[in-house]
């Protein structure tokens, strides 16, 4: 599914990644572990498309997509979420999730123009699609609240819904719990790890241990800018290099 | 009852005007041409970009025309279209380069264009340098020039009711809904990230703004008679921005709002140039401050109440839903 070779980014003279490399197989629900400046987001930002890595490559589903834009990989299949809750926030729950199903929508320029009647149905037909994203992960009584308004455990479940209206074979979550009380969080997860990744292929960056280790299948663990980990999430705590680069910042919950 | 407005006010437009006399179809003939620049600008400005240059655009719609019909004689209302596909290709091709940029570097870079433009018309003979090019006739209909107010007036509101109709449904298509999501750089992150083309948006938007800029430029010139360097300037464009932020940027009617109270009062009330700016400076600096969401938003603002008004955050307020 997705497979990283030899990935390398430079930041003028700062090295943030330094050959990494990881698979991750089709149905997997994978967490980018390890302790804030480790290079988690600069991986996630590459996978995504945000900027080129300095060397090495990204192969997704078999093709070469190192360099791809952003919006282009999005259209073959790769959705994410950002570190810092990002919404449409001017606009209803709803609209934000339409905003979604864009990569799937015709323009119909003329047809939208005309506000032909078989336009309006097609509309009428993509709100449903919307709608059934917000139900999926439950919050569909939101449907027309103002984004900005919501509270923030609403905000990150949207912002999710907005990537999986995209229709991801691969979603990447920065941080999908951060910042939510231990029963928000845990009302996320049960959500990726059963509605979500019967859907996708899900990599998520996440330094919550509890996290990791009750819902993950496999976590790796980079520190500065290197992979120092790849394993099964229980044997994260056993693993001396994993121990040391935690110290001190531990967050064991 | 909006579509009952709508429709008594078009019926106004389209059969008061016999009544009026010239000067008052002439003032009414600049108030629409204005709302449509007004309207143009206003789908570049609903994306956040400001732009200190739609004058150039005007100016290029304008000139086109003119030279079509002294050099070639070609018929204004080929001229018309030629105007704003001439704008509009240059459009395209600086906002391809520009509207990477956001905030003030892509303002100045429109403003750049647009001072550019004007330099090489004053410049070159070919262009009239800075006399300008006289004599650029009305259109003819049915084998009869268009020479009066009245008859030129309905050319004008035919234009307008074409554009401004066109301008409103495209916010309602799935593009315009898409412009949404670019308002600034964050979302505009977040909409990349789900495969909306965040550069061939922006640009299509810009073309299309430009494009009615310059067919309004061209039925503007032939309206005028005549067209020089100093009759699209620098001005121009900021006069328009003050339009979009007086009238309201969180809805469709907010721009012509704002022109045709400007223009139409502005001008009669005001005549004399330099009050005409002082009016609009204080006008527009007590709606920045007391009315950020623009005169549109007073229903809104009187619904909520003044106590919840002042506790809305600030972004909120200044762009308003449309409903």
């Amino acid at each position: 599914m997705l497979e990283l070779r030899k990935v390398t980014k430079q930041f003028g003279g700062l090295t943030a990644l330094q050959d990494v490399e990881f698979t991750v197989e089709t149905g997997e629900l994978v967490a980018l572990v390890g302790p804030n400046g480790a290079g988690k987001s600069t991986l996630f930002n590459i996978i995504a498309g945000a900027f080129p890595p300095t060397g090495g490559a990204v192969i997704f589903k078999g093709t070469d997509v190192t360099g791809y834009s952003s919006h282009g990989l999005a259209r073959l299949g790769v959705a994410r979420t950002f570190q810092q809750t990002t919404l449409f926030g001017e606009q209803t729950a709803l609209e934000n999730v339409l905003h979604g199903l864009h990569r799937h929508l015709p323009a119909r320029l003329v047809a939208g123009l005309l506000e032909l009647p078989s336009y309006r149905r097609e509309q009428r037909e993509v709100e449903r699609r919307a709608l059934g994203v917000l139900e999926l992960l439950g919050i569909a009584a939101y449907r027309d609240a103002i984004a900005a308004d919501l509270p923030l455990g609403i905000q990150k479940l949207l912002t999710v819904a907005i990537a999986l209206a995209t229709e991801p074979v691969l979603l990447l979550l920065d941080e999908p719990a951060a910042g939510l009380s231990h029963d928000e969080a845990t009302r996320m997860m049960n959500l990726v790890a059963s509605e979500i990744r019967q859907r996708c292929t899900v990599l998520l960056v996440e330094h919550n241990m509890r996290i990791v280790a009750g819902w993950c299948d496999r976590a790796v663990v980079l520190h500065f800018g290197q992979k120092i980990y790849d394993g099964t999430p229980d044997g994260l705590t056993r693993d001396q290099r994993v121990v040391d680069a935690y110290l001190g910042v531990a967050e064991i919950g | 009852m909006k579509r009952g407005l709508l429709t008594l006010v078009v019926a106004a437009l389209a059969l008061l005007p016999p009544l009026g006399a010239p000067y008052v179809l002439h003032v009414a003939i600049v108030v629409l041409v204005h709302v449509v620049y007004a309207q143009a600008l206003y789908i570049i400005m609903r994306m956040g970009y400001l732009s200190f240059g739609h004058a150039g655009y005007i100016a290029l719609g304008g000139y086109t025309s003119a030279l079509l019909a002294t050099k070639l004689a070609i018929s204004p209302w080929i001229g018309f279209v030629a105007g704003g596909i001439v704008a509009a290709l240059l459009a395209w091709a600086l906002g391809a380069v520009t509207l990477k940029l956001r905030g003030i570097y892509f303002s100045l870079s429109v403003f750049a264009f647009a001072e550019v433009v004007n330099a090489v018309f004053r410049a070159f003979e070919f262009f009239g340098g800075p006399a300008g090019i006289a004599a650029v006739p009305r259109p003819g209909l049915f084998g009869a020039r268009l020479n009066t107010h009245l008859q030129f007036y309905y050319v004008v509101l035919a234009v307008t009711l074409i554009s401004v109709v066109f301008l409103y449904r495209l916010q309602w298509t799935r593009f315009g809904f898409t412009l949404l999501s670019l308002r600034t750089s964050a979302t505009e992150a977040l909409a990349e990230s789900i495969g909306i083309n965040a550069a061939r948006h922006k640009t299509l938007a810009f073309v299309a703004s430009c494009f009615f800029c310059g067919v309004m430029g061209a039925v503007h010139v032939h309206y005028l008679r005549f067209v020089s360097p100093f009759v699209f300037t620098f001005f121009l464009s900021t006069d328009l921005m003050v339009y979009v932020m007086v009238g309201g940027l969180g809805s469709f009617w907010g721009p012509m709002l704002g022109t045709v109270l400007l223009t139409g009062l502005g001008e009669q009330l005001f005549a004399a140039g330099y009050y005409k700016s002082l009016v609009y400076a204080v006008v527009l600096l007590v709606v920045i401050l007391a009315l950020p969401g623009g005169l549109i938003s007073l229903p809104h603002v009187f619904r909520r109440g003044a106590a919840t008004e002042r506790a809305t955050p600030a972004a909120e307020v200044a762009a308003p839903r449309e409903r």
